[in-house]
């Protein structure tokens, strides 16, 4: 899993500092307290012979001074790896964030299904855990394997080869095969999960259908029969957590014992030698806390290969523009020519041969049925996509020309606005960094918020999070509206900003938008004929060109199909 | 110390029992473990051959092999609880969300009811397993050790009982200032996730904006000083962690010193000197251990909280009085009727008398109480107070199975369930025939859209599936409705609301003539739907205002100022 990888082996390698320290820390935490015991049962023996105390007070020193060592480290351990691993993690934020920016028109459409950025932004989180729970616990039970047979050598380097035998079997094998065992669960566990999580949600979101369906029987396994499967299957897993806690003992039992008979053959030539005895015995049983976390540690490896996975599988999109050029500082005149669009070459036309000119000031409604296009015409003029023929230009240039500046030139009020857990402030001030408080205010009262803001305690620095509750549809389109007041960009173009809201809210805001961009170029979406006597020119969208062309009034009095969706929306048919 | 709510759990005595029992036999196998490896070491310390030592060795492998058994099987027996709890209870609480219907999960939200549902009842299997063994560990082990050592050495037994009230209080001080922060620190986490999660939902405002590119040194920054953050509160909120390694490493040493100097003024010999040695960190280790998962086991105590909150709430009673199917004459009279919700009162009107197949418009601003009469038609929400009556029957609510069984209730979006086209429209009668099928299919005009799907009425539509529009989620839930013969009581709330004129209007022309023979009750913003109405309810701040038949409704002054807001600037 770890083949090609570039979320985790490059962060290993920052702060390299931190990382080191804490590996070294985290070693001597093991040997702190292995030595707190090899002191004490040599201060124990030691005083069985009732020697004079000068001859134990080293020891008694160094038995304090290793009880006091082992929580230092491992206090000091803990706060550097989390130190270390939440710089990484600041890394990995950004580097996530950069590659999915280069989507950025395109990535709640990409990434959407089972709320794909969430689980991204937890895939982080996971892998904060990968290196708490798994990498260092490894490295350090490593280390201190390495330490102990190296010290163990230096007296007998035939048992020392024995013990590494013993401790690569805890370090190595068990957690191998208990990361082996563990991933075959997870796999049946993934699809599980998927299906509990689609079961749970279509009982509970169609509840009202089930209720007067009366299936209460069916409503119940549907929720629950992946549930409990997926609950049963991680029983299963946690059973052999235990089984394999039990046999990982098992091995470590050896250590004790082994340590018990090499002792009783090789250290009691002597007194003096019989003192080490306690020691020998009794420095093993602290490490079993650090082999312990191995196999749980390496056994969560699998639950990480996910969020590896859709890490790795990233990747920045690149986009073939033209040189750019800066923004022009007016603009005469949006042009498209013959516009033809397609997906890709398999699907079907979705725009063929478009022709349209918006002259500077002019405010255009662009109808049409759902699923025809208008989105696609309008992610077109804005640049995000390429048209597969034909060119969108603004005064003659190609629009593609000016990605690089394109705020300056366009601004967007969509369906959804999206507005961000900060400031009431900070979410306007967005439109325009510069923006002073009074400019924000202006913007505010302009769109008709500024007595509700008013009344706001802390004003415009009331956070979202708090005013949010109270802002309806209508209020948070007004607020990305005053947004867009402050961007001063001179071609607005709204999709659907109204859909959803009820008609007099709707009214309300349609007044507002078209009064605040009087002198702006306006391009709209709308799905129904609600505030059109507002433009100048109304464009029927079908079959992918431009059917009816002409003002309002125009069309009322010569397009019968005109008249009629008119008469329907005005309540008349 | 123990959560109340443990005790409401099915089998819980008898399963403390038993781990009471095994965390007994196993308390005595760590003395054991300690007392044999004291011998060993003690035998080879008086330079004793091997083979006086097999006795003490074999005694404590059997010791440490049945002391790690021991564990095993309380892991087995609490884990075995816990799953059986924690599936009882999620069965439970669905059982109970049906029950209370779609009002709970409206006063819940969806989200976050499947999210108990799922993820909250691992938390709680989680915490059950967990806190058991801790509480049972802490309350039994150490003090089968602590008598043991007090008859081997008094001054090393006083010792480690001072300790522990020492560890306990430093823990609770250290503790709780240091949980205080920690609590903090995982709200801020919390936030910092969610403007991390804000961050990247908002990247395409953020790219219109041209401020998506500066944006990442936001991310950066943000993320750092939230780091700078933790690491504050870390250094203080390991502190207790700090102080409970500290003083137990601490005791542990300065045992070994006190035994030191018994052992060389000749007050004792080795081996209950290496025994206390030995059982000193046993004695603590409960201890440490019941501090650890500090948040884990909150995370699942709060969960069970959450869901027994929901068991409280009490069921609904369900009506029973028989009630003849709905026919051209049959009446449906609402009285002095009042619905509260969220303790709130939501909608008060005197009366509303439904008959048989009339088309009944409801109108009024957002918010006004439209759908919270939909709700209580439905049958999903109980009045308050007032008085109902079916064709004679008086009842409390509409919370009656023979009325339910004759309803369709189209929302805004209709849910379209994870599974194909013809299961989704087969949802109210599983058993419908294929001919059956395409006969609602081709009333509810979605036979032309099915022909451009190359897998037909089998298409797997839903999570996962083919994405449809909000036109046809509209058709298919029609359909779903047409299929059940029985099912003449339509109740839509703003059905088309999303959808775009032209798109509505095809469909209004399909349901017009199915409206025939059925009674429609019909909430909406949309003017044009009040032409195929005869009767037209306009609410208002929680009230009917008006009602009547439209064409008298007309001549009201008060509704056609109303009729004149809601077309808006349409100049007709």
């Amino acid at each position: 899993m770890f083949k090609h990888d570039q979320w985790v082996r490059p962060d290993l390698k920052r702060y390299r500092g931190l990382l080191v320290w804490s590996l070294i820390l985290g070693v001597l935490t093991f040997v702190c307290a292995g030595a707190l015991m090899f002191t004490s049962g040599f201060l124990i023996d030691k005083s069985a012979t009732k020697p004079l105390f000068a001859a134990i007070y080293v020891v008694v020193v160094l038995t304090r001074g290793f009880g006091i060592g082992r929580p230092v480290f491992q206090y000091v351990e803990r706060l550097t790896s989390h130190n270390w691993v939440l710089r990484v993690t600041s890394h990995m934020r950004k580097k996530l964030y950069t590659v999915l920016e280069t989507d950025a028109p395109f990535v709640q459409e990409h990434h959407q299904t089972g709320d794909i950025l969430n689980l991204l932004a937890d895939d982080i989180g996971h892998l904060q855990n990968l290196y708490l729970r798994t990498v260092f616990p490894t490295v350090v039970a490593g280390l201190v394997s390495i330490v102990a047979t190296l010290l163990l050598g230096w007296f007998d380097w035939k048992f020392a080869l024995w013990i590494l035998l013993l401790l690569i079997a805890q370090v190595v094998l068990l957690p191998w095969w208990s990361f082996l065992m563990k991933r075959r669960q997870q796999r049946q566990q993934k699809q599980l999960s998927n299906a509990a999580y689609v079961g749970m949600t279509d009982a509970v979101l169609g509840l009202s259908d089930w209720v007067i369906g009366q299936r209460e029987q069916a409503f119940l396994t549907t929720a629950t029969q992946s549930a409990q499967a997926l609950a049963a299957s991680k029983q299963k897993s946690r059973r052999f957590g235990f089984s394999r806690d039990f046999w990982l003992q098992v091995v470590f039992l050896l250590l004790p014992l082994s340590l018990l008979v090499w002792t009783n053959l090789y250290w009691t030539g002597s007194q003096t030698l019989a003192n080490w005895v306690g020691a020998f015995v009794l420095v093993v049983f602290p490490l079993n806390q650090a082999f312990n976390g191995v196999s749980q540690g390496v056994s969560e490896l699998p639950g990480y290969e996910d969020s590896i996975q859709h890490l790795n599988s990233l990747s920045p999109v690149v986009r073939q523009l033209p040189v750019q050029l800066p923004a022009p500082t007016t603009i005469d005149q949006l042009r498209l020519e013959n516009v033809h669009f397609q997906y890709d070459a398999n699907s079907e036309l979705l725009l063929n041969g478009i022709n349209l000119t918006l002259e500077s000031g002019a405010k255009i409604a662009l109808l049409g049925p759902s699923g025809m296009g208008k989105t696609t015409l309008l992610q077109l003029i804005l640049g995000d996509l390429t048209p597969t023929s034909g060119q969108v230009a603004l005064n003659g240039t190609d629009v593609l020309a000016y990605q690089e500046h394109r705020a300056q030139i366009f601004a967007v009020l969509d369906q959804k606005p999206f507005l961000f857990q900060t400031s009431i402030a900070n979410n306007v001030r967005l439109g325009n960094e510069d923006a002073t408080d009074d400019e924000i205010l202006a913007a505010l009262d302009a769109v008709q918020l500024g007595s509700l803001i008013a009344r706001l305690p802390q004003g415009i620095n009331t956070p979202m999070a708090e005013a949010g509750f109270g802002f309806s549809g209508g209020e948070q389109q007004r607020l990305a509206l005053a947004r867009i007041m402050l961007q001063q960009a001179p071609i607005v173009l709204l999709d659907e900003p109204t859909v959803g809201l009820d008609p007099q809210t709707e009214q309300a805001l349609i007044e507002t938008i078209f009064e605040v961009l009087a002198d702006r170029t306006v391009l709209w979406i709308t799905h129904h004929l609600q505030g059109v006597q507002h433009v100048d020119g109304v464009i029927f969208l079908e079959d992918g060109q431009l059917a009816m062309d002409g003002t309002p009034a125009a069309l009322y009095a010569e397009n019968g199909r005109y008249r009629h969706l008119y008469a329907l929306d005005a309540g008349q048919e | 110390m123990l959560d109340k709510q443990l005790f409401a759990l099915s089998g819980i005595r008898q399963t403390l029992t038993v781990l009471a029992g095994l965390t007994l036999g196993q308390a005595f196998v760590i003395l054991g473990q300690g007392y044999f490896l004291a011998q060993a070491i003690v035998l080879s310390w008086q330079r004793q051959p091997l083979s006086h030592l097999t006795g003490a060795i074999i005694g404590f492998a059997l010791c440490f092999l049945a002391r790690q058994g021991f564990n095993w099987l309380k892991s087995r027996v609490a884990d075995r609880f816990a799953s059986r709890n924690s599936q009882d209870l999620q069965q439970q609480l669905l059982q109970h969300t049906f029950l209370l219907g779609p009002s709970l999960v409206a006063q819940q939200g969806t989200g976050n009811l499947v999210t108990m549902a799922l993820d909250g009842m691992p938390e709680v299997q989680n915490y059950l397993q967990l806190i058991l063994n801790k509480i049972l560990n802490l309350s039994i082990v150490p003090w089968v050790l602590l008598i043991y050592v007090f008859f081997e050495n008094l001054t090393a037994g006083i010792t480690l009982l001072l300790m522990f009230p020492v560890i306990i209080l430093f823990m609770v001080i250290l503790g709780l200032a240091a949980q205080k922060k920690s609590d903090e620190q995982y709200a801020g986490f919390q936030a910092m996730s969610n403007h991390f999660i804000d961050s990247l939902r908002g990247l395409k405002t953020l790219q219109l904006l041209g401020m998506s590119r500066k944006y990442a040194d936001n991310v950066y920054q943000v993320s750092e000083d939230y780091r700078k953050q933790t690491m504050s509160v870390l250094t203080i909120a390991m502190l207790s962690g700090f102080a409970l390694d500290f003083f137990t490493t601490l005791s542990i040493a300065v045992v070994a010193v006190f035994l030191g100097l018994d052992l060389m003024n000749g007050v004792m010999p080795l081996f209950p000197a290496m025994v206390t040695l030995i059982l000193a960190p046993e004695y603590f280790t409960p201890l440490r251990e019941f501090g650890s998962d500090y948040h884990a086991t909150l995370d699942g105590k709060n969960a069970l909280t959450a869901v027994n909150e929901i068991l409280a709430q009490p069921v609904p009673e369900q009506q029973t009085e028989p009630l003849t199917p709905w026919q051209a004459d049959s009446q449906l009279e609402l009285h002095k009727v009042a619905v509260d919700y969220d303790n709130k009162r939501h909608l008060e009107f005197d009366d509303l008398t439904v008959r048989g197949y009339q088309k009944i418009a409801l109108i009024g601003p957002s918010g006004a109480g439209k759908s919270t009469l939909l709700n209580v038609l439905g049958g999903f929400l109980d009045p308050a107070a007032g008085s109902l009556n079916v064709d004679g029957v008086a009842l409390t609510s509409l919370r009656h199975e023979d009325w339910q069984s004759q309803l369709s209730y189209i929302p805004q979006s209709p849910y379209i369930f994870a599974a194909s086209v013809a299961d989704n429209i087969r949802f109210y009668q599983p058993q419908a025939t294929a001919a059956e099928v395409d006969a609602a299919v081709a009333t509810a005009g979605l036979t032309s859209w099915l022909e451009t799907l190359p897998d037909g009425l089998q298409t797997r539509i839903g999570e996962g599936g083919r994405g449809i529009s909000g036109g046809q989620a509209q058709r298919i839930a029609l359909a779903r409705t047409l299929l059940d013969t029985q099912r003449r009581i339509w109740l839509f709330d703003e059905p088309t609301a999303h959808l775009d004129i032209e798109t509505e209007a095809a469909l209004k022309e399909t349901m017009l003539p199915l409206f025939a023979n059925r009674l429609v009750i019909f909430a909406t913003h949309r003017l044009h739907w009040l032409n195929q109405m005869d009767w037209v309810v306009v609410i208002d701040d929680g009230k009917i205002v008006m009602q009547g038949k439209p064409a008298d409704l007309a001549q009201d002054e008060q509704y056609q100022q109303l009729i004149t807001k809601l077309r808006g600037d349409f100049d007709v």
